[in-house]
Parts: structure tokens; sequence; C-alpha cells
């Protein structure tokens, strides 16, 4: 750590620059300048938009921008909030702090992580720049994908409304928390076994980790250096990942799904493959899906409620600024045969 | 970064002019609010405090590698992926930098030069209007000591699929306001007064709505089309099944402030 320059305030300093570095003063105020003139810019287009523009468009198009934009506007306070905390967890905690409280045993280790979710309540949105920063801070892959596909359901958020929406019927929730713990450390098992880890990772992601140890500088200027990247690497994926569902929606009529419904074993998958397309939050998954309550059978719920969580197309995209599209291609069939299994089971028995 | 100002931008603005509801239901609106202003905040401050090119920590003269104009200059890709981009030759780079660049301009573009919009009726066609109404969960209001004016498109929807008796609700006055959607078939003397309902976001709106009895209704009313539809609720003389809203009054209308139900 060498202390290269004290972090400059906010505030944009008057009085002349000191003689030794003339420059010193000048570089945060057009960096700064640079954000406000940029947020003026937007602002500007904003405001000088044509409020007719809409009209043009035909309806498809216009749903696609409102549903795209719907999922961007829903996602990124929880994308946000999870690169502040993968920040804060990046910074802050103490070197060894997670390694040292967990258990040795990686099939307890594991299953302890699964439950990181509770102390953390972000959706799957947010999990995943919090995955990038514990990984960065000496997790596993295969721990971290335990965490990825675990906290989105284990925990207390997800569980209520999960609760509020179905209660205890059908053994929808019991079903859902317990499929959530098996799956994902179902997947760090398989994946602990690999001989390379560090493979399954994207270059340019593995290239970051390697070099996580040998960032310098202040405190506040390598948090902002890591807002920075993580922004950089997540936001894209997030707005086209949205884009892609939008499209989706727009294209594929709900009729066909729904017709599917009833059938003990094509209501599973009809279900899953909805929840792949729709891409919604884990936190409030339970109240939609409950609008399909009566067309579907329980296990297809179950099915969409364990899924949908952990893989979709928005996540897909978010992922694949960590992992390799090989991986992710694995991961997405493990996941959806391991809940089509359940959601069938579930089925056997109700 | 360019992407995380246009988020911000977009969330505040909407926020601000009261729109956000357009989009996403509002338990979330004051979180998302907030959550955009602090990254509002930090974006700012990371622009601040981050060198414009890596390897700057020791305040090297020269570190203009890269330079957009305009407000790109922070997501360009040696900023972004700065040892990926070292390694590869120029050639990727600078297809790095126009793909980021398409996206920058292309979520501009959609996202802020477009006004707000709330779904059209083809979604809710498309998503099965008289499905999901009879799929509607939830409990219909209770008429006891309710006032029935107050009721929602989506009170009505429920409470009209739980009841067979045509005259139950005969001398209720009803009023409601909704776009028109074809009915299921597309008969001529019936059409669907519909509103959206969501649970989280706009993805997940389910289109309720209650049947308007009114003979060839496409003469009065266009798809899409606002109205207020003031009336009772009675046998519906088109399937002989259910109850519709028989109209004493159907007048277009502007789309209403908040146009979808919770």
């Amino acid at each position: 750590m060498t202390e290269a320059r004290r972090p400059i305030p906010l505030t944009l300093r008057s009085g002349p620059p000191g003689p030794s570095a003339p420059r010193r003063r000048t570089r945060p105020a057009i960096g700064l300048s640079i954000g406000i003139a940029g947020i003026l810019a937007l602002v500007g287009i904003r405001l000088l938009a044509p409020p007719e523009a809409g009209e043009a468009l035909s309806d498809s198009v216009q749903d696609f921008i409102t549903l795209s934009a719907s999922v961007v506007i829903e996602s990124l306070p929880f994308v946000f909030l999870g690169i502040l905390v993968s920040t804060a967890v990046q910074l802050w905690m103490p070197e060894g702090f997670l390694e040292r409280r967990l258990p040795r045993n990686p099939f307890a280790r594991r299953a302890l992580i699964s439950l990181l979710g509770v102390l953390l309540p972000v959706c799957e949105c947010g999990n995943v720049p919090l995955a990038r920063g514990l990984i960065q801070r000496g997790l596993t892959v295969g721990e971290s994908m335990t965490f990825l596909l675990a906290a989105p359901i284990l925990n207390p958020i997800t569980i209520i409304t999960t609760y509020q929406a179905f209660g205890w019927d059908d053994g929808i929730l019991v079903s859902r928390i317990l499929g959530g713990f098996l799956i994902a450390n179902l997947v760090g098992w398989v994946y602990s076994r690999h001989r390379d880890p560090m493979s399954l990772l994207t270059p340019s992601f593995a290239a970051a980790c390697a070099h996580a140890d040998t960032v310098s500088g202040s405190k506040p200027r390598r948090a902002a250096r890591m807002f920075a990247d993580e922004t950089s690497a997540m936001l894209p994926a997030l707005f086209v990942g949205s884009a892609i569902a939008g499209l989706i929606q727009v294209a594929v009529s709900r009729d066909l799904l729904i017709t599917l419904g009833q059938n003990p074993v094509l209501s599973v998958f009809a279900l899953m493959l909805l929840a792949f397309v729709v891409g919604i939050c884990s936190n409030v998954d339970a109240f939609f899906v409950l609008s399909f309550g009566s067309t579907f059978t329980p296990g297809a719920i179950v099915a969409f409620l364990v899924f949908g969580a952990m893989i979709d197309v928005k996540m897909l995209a978010l992922l694949r600024t960590t992992f390799r599209a090989r991986v992710l291609v694995q991961l997405t069939v493990i996941v959806a045969l391991a809940s089509a299994a359940i959601g069938l089971a579930v089925n056997l028995v109700a | 970064m360019a992407l995380t100002l246009i988020g911000v931008v977009v969330t505040v603005w909407l926020g601000v002019s009261g729109q956000l509801g357009l989009y996403i239901h509002p338990r979330y609106n004051v979180f998302t609010i907030v959550m955009a202003v602090i990254g509002g905040v930090v974006a700012l401050a990371a622009l601040a405090l981050v060198p414009l090119a890596p390897g700057d920590e020791d305040e090297d003269e020269d570190d203009h590698d890269h330079d957009h104009d305009g407000e790109a200059v922070p997501d360009a890709p040696p900023r972004a992926r700065p040892r990926a981009a070292r390694r590869s030759p120029g050639a990727r780079a600078v297809l790095g930098a126009s793909a980021a660049l398409a996206v920058i301009a292309i979520s501009a573009f959609l996202l802020l030069a477009f006004p707000p919009a709330t779904l059209s009726a083809q979604t809710a066609v498309d998503r099965d209007i008289d499905r999901t109404t009879a799929d509607l969960a939830g409990d219909a209001p209770d008429l006891t000591g309710a006032d029935p004016s107050t009721f929602t498109v989506k009170d009505w929807a429920l409470l009209t699929a739980q009841e067979t008796d045509p005259s139950a609700y005969a001398d209720v006055p009803v009023e409601l306001i909704g776009f028109v959607a074809p009915a299921p078939g597309e008969p001529d003397d019936v059409f669907y007064l519909a509103r959206f309902t969501v649970t989280c976001c706009a993805v997940d709106a389910q289109p309720i709505g209650v049947p308007v009895y009114l003979p060839d209704w496409q003469e009065r009313v266009a798809v899409d089309d606002w109205v207020r539809v003031s009336g009772t609720f009675g046998a519906n003389p088109s399937t002989g099944e259910g109850l519709a809203l028989i109209p004493e009054t159907v007048e277009v209308t502007e789309q209403p402030e908040q146009p979808y139900v919770y």
C-alpha cells in the first residue's frame, strides 16, 4: 500500500494549486466535469425529446422498449447495491475473515456458504457482483457458484414473499427452500471437482483476480476504481440481457405456454421456460406465479420458483461477465434437470 | 460508466416526474430512487478519483491513450478491461470499443428519447386477458359495508368472476376507467375494459378486465383507447353466460395518471 495521494474531497477547491504538482488538483475536476456534463447532456436529451416520438412506433416496438426498460429499472438498484456491498467486502473485510470462520470440511463449508444469503438479502442480480468480490477474496469457484445459486432462494425476503403467496400449500415453500439448497450444493460439489477451476472464468476476470492483490492506492481511490470496473462489466450485460428478455416477451405468445399448463409433465417444462424468459427477481416471483396458480400444477410452480431464481436470460448475461460460455451451458443444464426432477417429484406426491 | 449515468438519469427523472409507476410497483419507488442517487454520486466520485488510464497511480504525465469526446470516455475498453485489452490485438480493442459505444448509444436513445409508455392492448391480447382474469388470485372485496364506487377494475373482475347470479349487482352503479381490448373471439358486441395489474414491474404485468356489452363497439371506440364507462352489471346478452357491464355512457378519456392497478 503506497500512499500515492490523499483522496481528494468532492468539492472543487479554489485557490492556487501547489507548485509541486500543478496537475494534481485539476485531474479530479476534469473527471467530475465530464460526469456532470454527461448527466446534463442526458437530461437534455430527455427534455428535448419530442413528446410524440412514441407515436411513430408500432405497438410491439413500444412494448419492447417498455418491457426492457422495466427490467433495467427494476434490477439496477439491486445491481448497485450488490456492487457497493461487494466493494465494501473486498476493501474492509479483514484478510482471511471468511476463510477462518468457515468449516474446513468442503461439504459443511458449502452448506454454510449457501446460507450467506440470509445475511445479504440481495436478489440474484445483486449477487453477481458480490460473488465476483468473494472470488477475489479467495473463495473457490465452486463455492461461489453455491452462493450464487442458493442466495436468491435462501434469504429472508424470498422466503417471506413465497410464504405470503402460497402459505404451506402443496409443500411449495418447503420444496423451494430444500430444492434451492440441494441444487446449489450439488453444483458447488460438481465444480469443486474440476481440475483447474480458474479456467472456468473469463480470461479478463481471471486476470483481474490475479491482479487483485497488487492494487495500490488509498482506499477511497481503490473503491472508486472497483466501482468503475464493476459497473463497466455489469451494466452492459444487464442492458443487453434486459433487451433480449424484452424481445422474447414480445415475440413469444404466452397462450402457448399456458395451454400446456395442466399436464403434470409438460406444465413443469412450460413454466420453467416461462421463468427463463421472464427473468423476474426471486424476491417477488412468487406473486407473479401466483397469478397462474389455478392454471398450473404445484410441481410446475416449484420448478418455476427454483429454476427461475437461479437461471434466466438476464442472469446468464450477467454471469457471462465472469464465467465462460461453456460453463454457463453446463450450469443451465444441471440446474434445469434438477429443477425439473424436483417439480416432477412434487407432482407425483401431490 | 456512461450506462451508469444513463440508468441514474432515467430513474431519477422518472421518479421526479412521478412516472416510475409505469415500470415498477410503487413499493419499490423509494428504494429505487435512493439507490439511483447513491449510484450517481459514487459514479461521479469514481470519475473524479480514478485516473483516466490504468497504471497511472503515480501521477504520470500522459494518460490519454484513449479519448472519445463526450461522455463515453470512462467507458473506453482499456479502462473497462485494461488487462484483456492490453493483450489483445488492436482490432479486438476497436471492436470492443464500438460494441460498447453501440450499447451506450442505443440505450440512451431507447431509454431517453422515447417518452414513457404503458403496455398496449396488443400485449393484453397476447397475455390472454380472459384467462388471466379468470385466474386472478386474491380475495374479492366484501360488498357489505363497502363503497362500490371505490372498487377498481380489478375488484370488479374478481367480483364478477365469482358471481353467477346475474341480478346480484343490478342496483350498484359502476363507473370504471380502462383501455379497450378486444374480447376473445373478437365479437362485435362485447369488448374488454382492461387494466394491467403489476406485482413487481411491468414485465409481469397481467391484463385483467371486465366484459362490456356494447353492440358494434368498434364504431364508437378503438382498441387501446382509454374509456370511462358507467352502467351496471347484468347478464351478458352476448354469450348468455356470466356478467357483463351494461353501459349507460361510454366516453373516450385521457390515460389516467396511474394506468396500472396493484
